[in-house]
């Protein structure tokens, strides 16, 4: 699995991606954006925040995503230090599920197409 | 500060969290909850709460307009979620995990939405000396008592 890459965790509460939580619709197709290629993955980045603490973001990182500690600790130094980390990649769908998540948690994350 | 040192999240052995807040800051917690749901239910567009909702999409107006279509209720009814089960279990003794996690992203978002009001950056000192007659005194106290039982919270999650 490429790094930052992560499809299913153990023991987080996430949904699969095949059934969205009730209530959201999921877009299944880009619907907007016509110079969008369906083949390049899309990323998800965590942006850094002077409000957001360390320990808390090191949490999130391993609740959501089920990093170890270690990852979840770099992952954060890495926003903390460079702006902004890489958290995950996949499919639109999942990148929108993430961002919503983290959103949810009150991080900062955005998303894009990894070109 | 002698008022910071006892913990007040502490997970029991029958998997819950005992909550050992004194009344005072409960009470904080059960009329600050309140205030946060009343302005996200506002949707006034209070700059502070922008913080709570952010942008999805960083480099298309356009999927971004869409993605917030979509989801940006589900993230509201999350959040007021949340805020709710702050003020039902404010006073309890103990909670569940789901319940502490809940608090935890409630008083994140009480964090959140101050701390933009407050304008802190990241060398701001929660300690730092704020004389009482700031316009702004209580409200930096409340910020750096929000910080402190977050971490308390995430310290007992990780535990």
């Amino acid at each position: 699995m490429p790094p930052g890459c992560h499809e299913e965790t153990i023991g987080s509460s996430i949904v699969r991606a095949s059934t969205p939580a009730p209530g959201t619709t999921i877009v299944d197709e880009p619907t907007t954006d016509s110079v969008v290629d369906p083949d390049i993955p899309w990323i998800v980045l965590v942006w850094n925040d002077p409000i957001n603490l360390m320990s808390y973001v090191t949490f999130v990182f391993q609740k959501l995503f089920g990093y170890s500690r270690e990852k979840a600790t770099q992952l954060m130094l890495d926003v903390h230090h460079k702006g902004r980390a890489v958290v995950s990649s996949g499919s639109r769908e999942k990148a929108e599920l993430d961002v919503f998540r983290l959103h949810e948690h009150g991080l900062w994350a955005t998303m894009q197409q990894d070109r | 500060m002698a008022l910071f040192r006892s913990k007040r999240i502490r997970r029991t052995r029958d998997g819950r969290f005992e909550l050992r807040l004194p009344a005072e800051e409960r009470q904080l917690l059960a009329t600050l909850a309140p205030q946060l749901k009343a302005l996200i239910e506002e949707e006034g567009g209070e700059p502070s709460l922008r913080r709570l909702f952010p942008t999805a999409y960083a480099n298309d107006a356009e999927a971004d307009a869409e993605y917030q279509r979509l989801m940006r209720d589900d993230l509201v009814a999350s959040r007021l979620a949340t805020l709710d089960i702050v003020v039902e279990t404010a006073t309890q003794t103990s909670v569940s995990e789901d319940e502490l996690v809940a608090w935890m992203s409630a008083i994140n978002a009480l964090r959140l939405v101050l701390g933009t009001r407050l304008d802190v950056s990241e060398t701001l000192d929660i300690e730092q000396e704020v004389a009482d007659d700031h316009p702004m005194a209580s409200a930096y106290a409340v910020y750096g008592w929000l910080s402190f039982v977050l971490e308390e919270i995430v310290a007992a999650l990780s535990s």
